[in-house]
């Protein structure tokens, strides 16, 4: 800790100004302190930070000083390493609140178990000098889901039928990687439209982020339910839908509290109501996570035979099974 | 299915002592009933502390609370006139113990299916349960034992206790 890394920067990127050199750190424990210009020397391999990354939030940015972009120098790959950092804080969930803990080991974990799968994010775990679990993240190059639906400029009608079916087929191949965690008795705890990346070559839609966890709870698995509701709301109405943009609008439609989500009062969950020609089975669905709803899913593997009976059945995705099936 | 072979889900909150007073008042008078508190061990995830030493205190803090909890309830059972001999108890351990082995422990997967594999083992013609008067959300966002035990049950006889507090 403390050597200066000038001399193994130049080795592979010479053109990198000296003032900018900083330290070769083995014990990354004091992640704060690590900076652009420091090397981070993990199991033989030197990685240059390029920049702490922030997290989006409600416009804003959320720096997470425990989440690095890094440059391999021996490679010239960029990797997200992620830093050892436990803590617990309370999220609001809709309406509701709850404690949630960050936890590094719960990520490596999974990253073991998904390795190879490309429906999740990849990456690998080393430790460093210290026995601190250090995640090195391949970056996925693409978009968010929610920012991709919000470059979508056609009208509601045509996007539904003709860019949902794929969106829709996409979102039961992420939903089963979902169940694929259950099923091995881990759950995501925090899926969210912006965890949902599509990636850009490829377009296949891979989650990222692992690290959150819950205290003990009756369903362990349910929030990650709630979240994959979240999600198919905003896909069937390709975007958030709120009670407000519903009185304000040129036909104002009549709306009651049962047509809104369980949780988040504010949202639409009967799409319906805004888009007539929703059928009523995937509508059905929808109303699942809706105030009105009293029987919930037990599991994702209950969502998914859902989703998948609509998929085969409805007409909107006669096209789509063709290249899903 | 003998109804007075009854179960009693215990788990050490205010609401399942309500079950347990609200069973010892239904059944003391109640010749040859028999009474076992099961108490399904809910530990806290390893995930959830930065070391082992730290996560291990945590459970055997609350191993210790849970067991004299238990013998609490008991306690209320044998004092409302229950025979001691006709109290039972069976505590289920976590899969995830650091302290104990055992053949059969629970994955804390679905308290709900423990309950009802315990009800068929021991023949239990009716099973109590305590419940917390909570919203639809939090039923959602984090699950109902008693619930789900509602939708599964159809073989015997379930006691769904309302609990008095929050």
């Amino acid at each position: 800790m403390g050597t200066r890394a000038y001399d193994i920067i130049t080795q592979y990127q010479p053109q990198f100004p000296r003032k900018h050199a900083g330290r070769i750190v083995t014990d990354t424990t004091e992640f704060m302190s690590i900076d652009y210009g420091d090397v981070m020397l993990l199991e033989g391999k030197h990685y240059l930070v390029t920049k702490n990354l922030s997290e989006r939030r409600f416009g804003l940015e959320d720096p997470k000083y425990w989440v690095k972009r890094c440059k391999e120098l021996e490679t010239g790959r960029h990797h997200i390493i992620k830093l050892e950092f436990y803590e617990k804080f309370d999220i609001r969930i809709g309406t509701l609140q709850s404690s949630c803990y960050r936890s590094p080991r719960k990520e490596s974990r999974i990253l073991k178990l998904i390795d190879g799968d490309m429906r999740f994010m990849q990456g690998r775990t080393v430790m460093d000098e210290k026995g601190n679990c250090v995640r090195i993240l391949d970056i996925i190059y693409g978009s968010e889901l929610d920012i991709a639906l919000d470059r979508i400029t056609v009208s509601h009608e045509e996007y539904f039928h003709t860019i949902f079916p794929d969106y829709f087929a996409k979102f039961i191949g992420a939903v089963r990687a979902i169940e694929f965690l259950h099923q091995h008795r881990e759950q995501h705890g925090d899926i969210r439209r912006d965890h949902l990346l599509i990636e850009s070559g490829t377009k296949d839609w891979r989650w990222i982020d692992f690290d959150y966890t819950f205290g003990l709870r009756d369903n362990p698995y349910a929030l990650d339910l709630f979240g994959l509701g979240s999600i198919l709301l905003l896909l069937t109405g390709q975007r958030e839908i709120t009670a407000q943009q519903l009185a304000t609008q040129q036909h104002p439609v009549a709306i009651t509290t049962a047509d809104m989500a369980l949780a988040m009062p504010y949202r639409l969950a009967n799409i319906q109501k805004k888009y007539p020609y929703i059928p009523d089975s995937l509508n059905n669905i929808c109303m699942h996570f809706s105030t009105k709803n009293t029987v919930f899913y037990s599991s994702v593997t209950e969502f998914v035979s859902a989703l998948l009976t609509c998929f085969h059945e409805l007409p909107v995705f006669t096209s789509a099974r063709g290249r899903y099936s | 299915m003998n109804i007075y072979n009854i179960l009693v889900a215990f788990d050490s909150s205010k609401p399942s002592f309500e079950a347990v007073e609200y069973t010892a008042r239904m059944i003391r008078s109640v010749p040859d009933v028999l009474v076992t508190l099961l108490f399904i061990e809910r530990l806290p995830d390893k995930d959830l502390f930065e070391s082992e030493a730290l996560w291990r205190a945590e459970c055997a803090e609350l191993v210790v609370d849970y067991k004299r909890k238990l013998a609490k309830a008991r306690g209320l059972l044998a004092s409302s006139g229950i025979h001691k001999k006709a109290i039972n108890e069976e505590y289920i351990i976590s899969c995830s113990s650091p302290f104990e082995d055992a053949k059969v422990c629970t994955t804390g997967d679905s308290i709900a299916e423990d309950i009802l594999a315990i009800q068929k083992e021991g023949n239990h013609g009716t099973v109590v349960i305590g419940r917390r008067g909570i919203s639809k959300e939090e039923e959602f966002l984090f699950g109902s034992v008693s619930t789900d035990l509602l939708r599964q049950f159809t073989e015997c006889a379930l006691w769904v206790v309302n609990s008095k507090c929050d």
